[in-house]
């Protein structure tokens, strides 16, 4: 399996007439004889669609995971859907560091509970007394 | 510290008794949306036949949405529990189910043929390891994936649009053959017409021709006996020296040529040939091909000018 898109300098979403160029234009005929019943025919592009999106995810887990170099990453794949790591943070230490932050969160919360809570009281009742006062003078004011 | 909301997986992972078993859970319902002609409730009931010693404890349909979805920082995040937390039985195990999974009624689909590399890779089977258990499980050998990006494999699998492509083909072909000979048939009788009317053409033009000839000849004739009347006065008036200059060729060049075969002047044509083939024997260039490449060209130059007052000669003689 070749990445055919990458070899015709194309990208995956490329509209029928752009592969139909690239396919004229290719000066390899072998590549040209596969791009051409290959791309430009819908239902074997849609298959072939398929399995190159599932490959484009192997080769980024594998990246992300190191495993570029495995055995059972070798030929015509391995050399086309290979990317490069790209620094992502492993996802298990992402999880870890999440759920800390939020048993973290939750500790203080249950510390500061009662200050805050009566912090809060506070406050709303001043709210709705200085709504209400204003609503007097208006009501005042109209009358 | 991130601020991004936990994914539905992680949701999934915090509820789950064992880690490990819902990571394996997502990677086998990652393979079974894989496999082609099934439908989603087989699938279903497939991952929970399989997964049925499990201690995950939750549902299953979160997961198989996950899997539906192709996730992947979810399949990532499985993939690296999987990494960490599994032994070497365990693994086994796992590449078992996988396989069972993937290639219930035979056929391992393309997608899953890479997938099972790729957890192979994971769980650090050697690829020995893996063909044999395949062997075992499915009663054939792991063959190579096909290669859709080939002409050949859907020369294979779709054999009826190639068979219709290369009618419509010979369909355009014979068209062309038609129109192709029709037009031939059209141009013949063009050119017949063409040819009629260049020849009657070609008749006109050799009658005034001939025409012109007449009277060129005519005037031709009044113009020699006029000029030599002016060049028989002319010549008496200047002496002969001019008139021999005028006539070529001048004699001296076969005598140069006969100098360069080493001839005196008036040689008859058999000495020429016989001096030429001493001459062509002394310095031809494959003699000198032993010295330096200087030599070579010197003498292939000697050579020619020796074959060209040769040729010369030949010729007038």
């Amino acid at each position: 399996m070749r990445d055919l898109y990458q070899r015709l300098s194309l990208s995956p979403e490329a509209s029928e007439h752009d592969i139909q160029n690239a396919v004229l234009r290719c000066p390899n005929s072998a590549l040209r004889q596969d791009a051409e019943s290959v791309l430009t025919v819908n239902e074997h592009r849609a298959a072939y669609d398929t399995l190159h999106h599932t490959l484009n995810d192997i080769g980024c887990l594998r990246a992300r995971l190191g495993l570029t170099h495995g055995a059972h990453w070798q030929g015509d794949v391995a050399n086309d859907f290979s990317l490069p790591p790209d620094h992502a943070i492993s996802r298990h230490d992402e999880l870890v560091d999440r759920v800390s932050s939020a048993v973290s969160l939750y500790n203080r919360w249950q510390r500061w509970r009662g200050p805050w809570l009566l912090v809060a009281m506070f406050a709303t009742g001043a709210g709705i007394g200085i709504v209400m006062g204003f609503a007097l003078c208006m009501g005042l004011a109209a009358g | 510290m991130s601020m991004a909301r936990f994914s539905p997986f992680e949701l999934v992972l915090l509820n789950s008794r064992s880690q490990v078993d819902t990571a394996t859970l997502l990677l086998l319902a990652w393979v079974l949306v894989h496999r082609q002609h099934v439908s989603e409730g087989q699938r279903r009931r497939r991952l929970a036949q399989v997964t049925a010693q499990f201690r995950h404890g939750h549902e299953l349909s979160p997961v198989m949405s996950i899997a539906y979805s192709q996730d992947l920082q979810a399949i990532q995040l499985a993939a690296e529990i999987l990494r960490k937390e599994c032994s070497q039985e365990r693994s086994l195990s796992v590449l078992h189910q996988a396989i069972t999974v993937a290639t219930d009624d035979g056929d391992l689909s393309l997608a899953n043929h890479y997938i099972l590399r790729f957890l192979a890779d994971l769980l650090n089977v050697t690829p020995t390891t893996l063909s044999t258990l395949f062997y075992e499980l499915t009663g054939r050998p792991l063959a190579s994936p096909e290669d859709p990006s080939r002409d050949a494999y859907w020369q294979q699998h779709n054999p009826g649009y190639f068979s219709q492509k290369a009618r419509e083909a010979a369909a355009e072909q014979q068209a062309r053959d038609e129109a192709a000979q029709q037009a031939h048939q059209k141009n013949q009788q063009r050119e017949q017409k063409k040819q009629r009317k260049q020849q009657e053409k070609q008749r006109q033009q050799e009658e005034a021709q001939a025409r012109q000839e007449r009277e060129r000849q005519q005037r031709d004739e009044q113009n020699r006996e006029r000029a030599q009347q002016d060049r028989s006065r002319y010549e008496r008036a200047q002496g002969e020296r001019r008139q021999w200059q005028r006539t070529s060729p001048p004699p001296d060049r076969s005598t140069r040529a006969l100098a360069v075969l080493g001839l005196p002047p008036g040689a008859s044509r058999s000495d020429i040939r016989l001096a030429y083939r001493r001459m062509a024997q002394l310095h031809h260039p494959d003699r000198f091909f032993t010295e330096s490449e200087h030599q070579v060209a010197l003498a292939s130059a000697r050579f020619q000018r020796i074959k060209n007052a040769y040729d010369y000669l030949m010729q007038t003689y």
